[in-house]
């Protein structure tokens, strides 16, 4: 009786889980696997291709642009994650703050977030036109925002970090609301003060949170490929100082139809995220408390 | 058990039924004899003239429906591609010099010799719609040339006279710098483009991008590299703009805001132009192109000269109809409708006048484009073509922004070409 309740139990486990499961296996396990088929493939139009080994790994790592996308993807996450993130918890505490019409403050700065990101890169291109827009005509300035290869990914940095910082901010603010008043009272009855207190009792309580967003923003900034598309034409000359991972992928895939060695970005991308997901894992331990 | 094994197939059942739905391209025949076609094609501003074709088609047969489907230039050949892999082409679909050879030989396309009358279309626009193996894979729609496009407001108030078809590089270059100084707008933009671009100045200049058998780039031949030369350092005088500015506002944009007097526009956009900025009706006129003063062969005359053609899939499954459909496309009727829509300039020998009258309800003479199919170029292309468009652009790229001397710029193009073509 026991064991046919157990198994019963089991059955309708698996049928709730169960069309996760398979969307998981149709929608991302087997791609994945198809991914790595191909990066191991010269493939030709309309799906023909022919097994090559590691030739396209060979290639992608002989290639300057590759390895010049690499660096872009890398720098652009060090030009976004520490600042955004940063940005973000300063903004979560201000908006935890008791002020009047917070409110009204957390919903324009989660604004960004809801409109499309096509979009928001069409407005920002058209505010940082070297000719006309609006930002070098408020500074009386010159700058070449968007076609200086020394200065674009800074620009795609800013418009990245405005459209998420307060996506991070209202996680990190729920992380903060999630703090028993019981500490704080604690703490100031010691002689605690307010920056003492942020020190000691928010980060350490909100870093699990924290730990989520700098995962989330990593990940996203590794990846980064809408943003920088729609900010820099292909016609633009400091097109290989802003191109991304994910915008040579798209180029070599869909323009130059070149899918097997596409493919191998690809891969190269998921190890390198992979790589730096697990070192954060390991450091995780140091500053990460899952204790409440 | 079974039941998870029957809910587990059930399951995956409607996901692949799903599946499905989400991806019909071709249509099929209906149960009274009705056929059902999808056409596909990428240009909004030619959907009522490819409508009011398809209607009179389907005025004399009324069994036949045809549905117009627009999907835009940067998405229609990802979507093709994928459409063609899994054997679910739209049944009539436009196909583009650039694209052909890899769609034909390949095997994607249906044979449509037996249709097209060919004697009543030029070599060019044949050779347009021609596989590899000289067969034809598609019927003739258009044909286009590159002109002259000039701003008559800018060219009054600096006082100079109207280019003409005895213009030279010179004389294009004393204009840009005489308006300049005049008005303080630019001249002539010339920017990073192919076909919109260095191409022209190239076959002007008695040069050539690929050659004749299409198995060699032309970049390093002093022809070319001379005239390569020349357009790229035109954005160094004043009153060119340089190539950052036009990654920020595409030149048509910076013409129609009257930044600028002068650049290079095809056939194909100056009725939509119009259409859409009224503003323009007086302004905008058109030249042929100004011709190189000392051309390496020839007499110095070229344009780009391109067309597309109507194709369909290999494997279509109601051929007859879409074969009989094509061949109405491509007769003097359906072709006519074409010009008189203002669509494109058709491709049929003879109708050139219809697109020309198309404009007669604005104030420009467009019937200066109708000689310069004399001296047209073909559009330059080979199988491999779509391999190193990109990576020939991004050299440009290099050169213009001075990564690279303009020398070893040429160079790596005639590698990148050679080696994409010798596969």
């Amino acid at each position: 009786m026991k064991n046919k309740q157990r198994g019963n139990n089991m059955m309708w486990g698996y049928i709730m889980v169960g069309p996760t499961i398979l969307g998981l296996l149709i929608l991302n396990i087997y791609p994945f696997i198809d991914t790595i088929r191909l990066s191991l493939s010269a493939t030709k139009a309309f799906g023909a291709y022919e097994f090559v080994g590691l030739q396209n790994y060979m290639d992608m790592f002989a290639s300057t642009e590759f390895w010049k996308a690499t660096w872009n993807s890398i720098w652009f996450c060090v030009l976004t994650v520490p600042v955004g993130v940063f940005l973000a918890l300063l903004l979560a505490i201000l908006l935890n703050a008791n002020i009047k019409g917070k409110s009204i403050f957390r919903t324009i700065y989660f604004l960004p977030m809801v409109v499309a990101p096509a979009a928001v890169a069409m407005v920002w291109k058209w505010m940082f036109n070297a000719e006309f827009g609006i930002i070098n005509s408020l500074l009386g300035t010159r700058i070449k925002w968007i076609t200086d290869p020394s200065i674009v990914l800074f620009t795609c940095a800013v418009v990245s970090v405005w459209s998420s910082v307060g996506y991070d901010a209202i996680l990190l603010l729920s992380g903060i609301q999630n703090i028993s008043k019981s500490y704080y009272e604690a703490a100031s009855l010691d002689g605690a003060g307010p920056i003492k207190q942020f020190f000691t009792i928010t980060i350490p309580m909100v870093s699990p949170t924290l730990f989520v967003v700098l995962i989330m923003r990593l990940m996203a900034s590794l990846k980064v490929y809408d943003l920088i598309y729609m900010m820099v034409d292909q016609s633009n000359p400091a097109l290989t100082d802003a191109q991304s991972l994910m915008y040579l992928f798209y180029r070599e895939s869909f323009i130059a139809g070149n899918k097997g060695y596409a493919s191998a970005i690809v891969i190269w991308t998921v190890l390198l995220i992979g790589v730096v997901t697990a070192i954060q894992f390991i450091g995780q331990k140091k500053w990460v408390n899952y204790e409440v | 058990m079974k039941n998870t094994k029957k809910i587990a197939a059930g399951t995956l059942a409607a996901v692949m039924a799903a599946g499905m739905v989400g991806c019909g391209g071709q249509s099929g025949t209906g149960s009274n004899g009705q056929v059902n076609l999808t056409f596909q094609i990428w240009d909004v501003g030619q959907r009522d003239g490819m409508q009011a074709m398809c209607d009179a088609y389907t005025a004399k047969n009324p069994n036949v429906k045809i549905e117009v489907q627009v999907t835009s230039w940067n998405e229609y050949w990802t979507k093709l591609e994928a459409a063609a892999t899994s054997q679910k082409m739209p049944d009539i679909f436009w196909m583009h010099t650039n694209e052909i050879l890899k769609y034909a030989d390949n095997g994607m396309l249906a044979d449509v010799s037996d249709i097209v009358e060919t004697d009543k279309f030029s070599d060019i626009s044949l050779s347009n719609a021609q596989g590899s193996d000289g067969k034809l894979y598609g019927v003739p729609k258009d044909k286009d040339v590159i002109c002259l496009a000039y701003n008559k407001e800018l060219f009054d108030q600096a006082g100079v006279a109207y280019p003409d078809e005895n213009w030279t590089w010179d004389d294009l270059v004393t204009a840009s710098q005489t308006i300049y100084d005049a008005t303080g707008k630019y001249g002539y933009m010339a920017y990073a483009d192919d076909q919109l671009g260095y191409w022209n100045f190239v076959y002007q200049n008695g040069g050539y991008i690929l050659n004749d058998d299409k198995t060699k780039a032309g970049f390093t031949q002093p022809a070319t590299a001379e005239a390569m030369e020349f357009y790229i350092n035109l954005q160094k005088n004043d009153w060119c703009p340089d190539q950052t500015y036009f990654a920020e506002q595409a030149p048509g944009a910076a013409f129609l805001s009257g930044q600028g007097a002068m650049y290079l526009e095809g056939t194909w956009n100056f009725l939509p132009m119009l259409q859409n900025n009224p503003e323009l009706n007086g302004k905008l006129a058109v030249a042929a192109l100004p011709k190189a003063p000392s051309p390496a062969s020839g007499d110095g005359r070229a344009t780009i000269s391109n067309g597309l053609c109507y194709a369909t899939a290999a494997n279509n499954k109601n051929m007859d109809v879409v074969k009989d459909v094509l061949k109405f496309f491509g007769s003097e009727e359906g072709q006519r409708i074409q010009g008189e829509s203002g669509a494109a300039i058709p491709a049929y020998n003879g109708l050139e006048q219809t697109w020309v009258d198309a404009f007669k309800d604005y104030d420009i003479d467009v019937s200066i484009c109708i000689p310069m199919f004399e001296y047209g170029v073909q559009s330059v292309n080979n199988a491999s073509r779509p391999e190193w468009k990109t990576k020939v652009s991004d050299e440009l790229l290099k050169i213009y922004s001075g990564q690279v001397e303009l020398q070893q710029g040429l160079q790596n193009m005639q590698d990148i070409v050679d080696q994409a073509s010798a596969k």
